[in-house]
């Protein structure tokens, strides 16, 4: 373990020492110590299954350590209760944060203590005053008469945070929060998180996204395999030097290493329009091409990948693969046409969690597999499952597993399987590295590249600007439903500033 | 990659009702005189060849994600209709004087409820309704339009021939049980091989990614309640062949809340994709050997439907740890 720490200001919210967690048959934490300061936002970053949230359950009261001492807010605890941990000032803010939804902000804020008027009656101008101020303390304004449900993603985690703040927290444990959220909100939550840490509160910051970690930790601790390999300055640290500690080996930046050479054209869009969504979108992928599309969240390339797969309608224009119309109205004609489509909610569109690995990975080759009286034929299954498992590194104690026992980026890699052994012409994948560890994104890098020398032609829609720099052949950005950009991979202006500037509808000099 | 030795708590949470079963058996074996008879055996298989049928109409619905609440009133309309068809008597004893000849009417009926199937998924999957409320109804209607043929009269005077799915044998042991159990190893086997198992548990598992996968979510739930609606109408053949005449449509009164109590026993989840046809089994098997066990030893009626709803609580509250276990699986 290496430390590398200057002395901070200020006093420690939390210190957590030596703190061991052994599961049976895992050692989830060994000897783990953490620090974090007022005024400090602390980056906690490591693969699925490093201890994060282990460690996250301990501070919260949720789980027992084995061994260490934890110290919030100058009191020493052997282990903690929930409700200690509330009272120490700890508040946990999910991903998507949990309040009554249905109800006005002014409500989620005052649960509980609303004032009351002269007959015991609720006094709502009191109650949306007081709440509008207490948020403006905050430097906070949300419209407090709004339901929670009809608040964007951003503010509902603000408004989450405000409310631990409210009930005396001092240190905010952030879970992945900005991963459901477009750039511009990102912006505004991390505005809102500075502002708050100027005002001595403590966050420990949990993230996948290693590239936000320099641009709002001050230090950053990482675990891998139950252990702190590292707790540094995020001024010390640099994307390559972080990924190789997170990722436990020396993973350089992924280059794929196939390019498409000039050749036939696979999936050809032309004056494709679906009004409200997108407009006028003309491309064309060639066999063995990976290219990228990339937007603000509603800038059209979602609907526009779940249009092509026939999960929606797809308007008026003509879409050609291989050279013959592309007619699918729904995923199955997609796939028997050639089009198979990963999507971003692979829990919701890609698996059935409680069915064993082996099922998912051929549901929709099934056809292809049955027998006599449309009876499945299993041996034949096991063998073309077995090849895929190998194929793309799926770690599972069987095929017989249920996916829902997976890790995550394996069962992302089920997904996977079940697209490829489609055997498609062309893929379109949507937000593929989303939420999944370092290693498995390497994984899935080495799969689509792989794929691509096969000759499918892969469409990557993804908001992941250096991963579609590296993987991709060509960049292609949209801006309020038109693509507006085009990017050649190795070309001096291909740069994340660039795309990012016209994702975000600028660059006037735009010429395609 | 498991954690070397079986997973023990996993293996008895899935067998459980099993140990259940046999815990009561025993007890009733010990405990009521006359239980452990031949003849008592066979009227607990008798008691459960009705009821299992239905079952596994009801089964293969929640594997979907859906209840089939209307079965009950399939199966009374099919016995009045049965009656109505068949009988020399006139409308004004409850007939229709058609006198059709049992060839005939089998069909007939496996029509009307294959129909009140598809009629149960097209509301559904097509319109949009929620398939509790709209199976609920229909199993209202269906026992009005019973009602409204028979005009309240009873039916008796059938021909032996309808009759002998429900009461003849086959050497010592009754058609009916042979039938049910013939269905149930059928249907057993067939959803756990077939394309239409796979679609079926992949539907109710996630409807979403089985239409991602390629699969017609709306097409399988029609199927299902098709497969539950003919399962019905043989039910019925078959009650009105045991109890010998139609009893102005009451016929199957109570079966709904006692197939879905049979499935979750057994260890059917409700919100669909889990479960199998050997859970539904063991559920009415359960369900047969307690209340003849209850009448054997002569408990007062008035105890034995909280006795029935002791047992659904416990079952349910196995379920409820099923799903919340999780075996240790080493991460990747």
């Amino acid at each position: 373990m290496e430390t590398n720490v200057e002395a901070q200001r200020g006093v420690p919210v939390l210190l957590a020492q030596g703190i061991s967690k052994v599961f049976p048959g895992v050692r989830a934490l060994m000897d783990v110590d953490l620090e974090v300061h007022e005024g400090e936002i602390h980056g906690l970053v490591g693969k699925n299954g490093a201890g994060k949230s282990t460690l996250v359950r301990i501070l919260m009261g949720l789980e027992q350590p084995d061994a260490g001492v934890i110290q919030l807010d100058g009191r020493r605890f052997r282990s903690i209760s929930p409700s200690e941990a509330l009272k120490a000032g700890v508040a946990y803010v999910p991903q998507h944060a949990s309040m009554m939804d249905s109800l006005t902000v002014a409500e989620n804020i005052l649960a509980g203590a609303m004032p009351k008027g002269p007959l015991g009656l609720i006094d709502w101008n009191a109650v949306y005053k007081e709440s509008t101020e207490r948020l403006g303390r905050l430097g906070l304004h949300l419209d407090v008469h709004k339901p929670v449900e009809g608040l964007r993603v951003a503010e509902q985690t603000m408004l989450a945070i405000a409310k631990a703040l409210f009930g005396k927290a001092r240190l905010i444990i952030l879970d992945e929060p900005t991963a459901p959220l477009p750039r511009a909100d990102i912006n505004r939550l991390f505005g809102f998180i500075r502002s708050l840490k100027d005002k001595g509160i403590a966050f420990i910051y949990i993230s996948h996204h290693l590239e936000e970690v320099f641009e709002i930790c001050d230090r950053v601790t990482v675990l891998r395999d139950g252990r702190v390999v590292a707790t540094r300055n995020a001024t010390d640290l640099n994307m390559a030097l972080l990924t190789q500690l997170v990722a436990g080996e020396n993973v350089r930046e992924y280059e794929r290493k196939s390019t498409a050479q000039e050749v036939s054209k696979v999936l050809e869009v032309i004056a494709l329009t679906r009004r409200g969504h997108y407009e006028d979108i003309n491309f064309t992928v060639g066999q063995g091409e990976v290219i990228g599309i990339s937007g603000l969240h509603g800038c059209g390339a979602e609907a526009l990948g779940a249009a092509l797969f026939g999960l929606e309608g797809r308007g008026v224009g003509e879409v050609l693969i291989n050279g013959r119309p592309y007619t699918a109205r729904n995923p199955h004609e997609a796939l028997e046409q050639g089009l198979a489509y990963l999507p971003q909610d692979r829990y919701r569109f890609g698996l059935v969690g409680f069915r064993p690995v082996r099922e998912n990975v051929t549901y929709s080759i099934l056809a292809r597999l049955l027998g006599l009286f449309n009876i499945v034929k299993v041996s034949e299954e096991r063998r073309v499952v077995q090849e895929y498992l190998d194929g793309l590194g799926i770690v599972t104690p069987s095929q017989e597993q249920m996916v829902r026992f997976l890790s995550g980026g394996n069962q992302q890699k089920v997904v996977f399987a079940k697209l490829a052994v489609t055997r498609p012409s062309v893929l379109i994948l949507h937000e593929p590295t989303f939420g999944i560890d370092v290693r498995s994104k390497l994984d899935i890098f080495r799969i689509i590249d792989e794929l691509s020398t096969q000759g499918v032609a892969i469409v990557i829609i993804s908001t992941e600007v250096r991963e579609l720099i590296s993987v991709c052949d060509r960049i292609l950005v949209m801006y309020q439903g038109r693509i507006t950009e085009e990017f050649e991979k190795g070309h001096p202006r291909t740069t994340p500033e660039n795309i990012l500037r016209a994702m975000e509808g600028g660059n006037n000099h735009a010429n395609r | 990659m498991r954690t070397g030795r079986t997973d023990w708590v996993q293996f008895i949470l899935n067998r459980f009702i099993w140990f259940i079963i046999l815990g009561v058996f025993l007890f009733f074996a010990v405990r009521a005189k006359g239980f452990l008879t031949g003849l008592n055996m066979i009227n607990i298989l008798l008691h459960g060849s009705v009821l299992g049928l239905v079952t596994i109409g009801q089964a293969i619905c929640l594997f979907s994600g859906n209840f089939d609440l209307s079965a009950e009133g399939t199966v009374s309309l099919v016995t009045v209709l049965a009656g109505w068809l068949m009988v020399p008597s006139g409308w004004w004893e409850g007939g229709g004087g058609w006198e059709l000849h049992p060839f005939i009417t089998i069909p007939l009926l496996l029509l009307v409820g294959a129909g009140a199937g598809w009629l149960n998924g097209f509301m559904i999957t097509r319109l949009g309704m929620n398939n509790f409320i709209v199976t609920l109804a229909m199993q209202l209607v269906l026992r009005g339009i019973g009602l409204f043929i028979c005009k309240g009269f009873n039916i008796s005077d059938l021909p032996p021939l309808f009759r002998w799915l429900g009461n003849g044998r086959i050497g010592p042991v009754p058609v009916q049980i042979i039938f049910t159990g013939l269905a149930f190893v059928g249907f057993h086997l067939f959803l756990g091989h077939s394309s239409f198992g796979r679609q079926l548990y992949a539907v109710g598992g996630n409807k979403d990614a089985a239409r991602a996968s390629g699969f017609n979510p709306e097409r399988t739930i029609t199927t299902a309640y098709i497969i539950s609606g003919v399962l019905a109408a043989i039910a019925g053949w078959m009650l009105l062949g045991r109890v010998g005449e139609s009893v102005s449509a009451v016929l199957g009164t109570g079966l709904t809340l006692e197939t879905v109590a049979a499935a979750v026993i057994g260890g059917v989840a409700l919100k669909g994709g889990y479960g199998s046809i050997g859970n539904a089994f063991a559920g009415v098997v359960l369900l047969s050997v307690v209340d003849n066990g209850l009448n054997v030893m002569e408990v007062d009626p008035f105890w034995v439907n909280g006795i029935r709803g002791f047992i659904i609580l416990v079952a349910l509250l196995v379920e409820a740890q099923k799903f919340r276990y999780k075996p240790k699986v080493a991460q990747a």
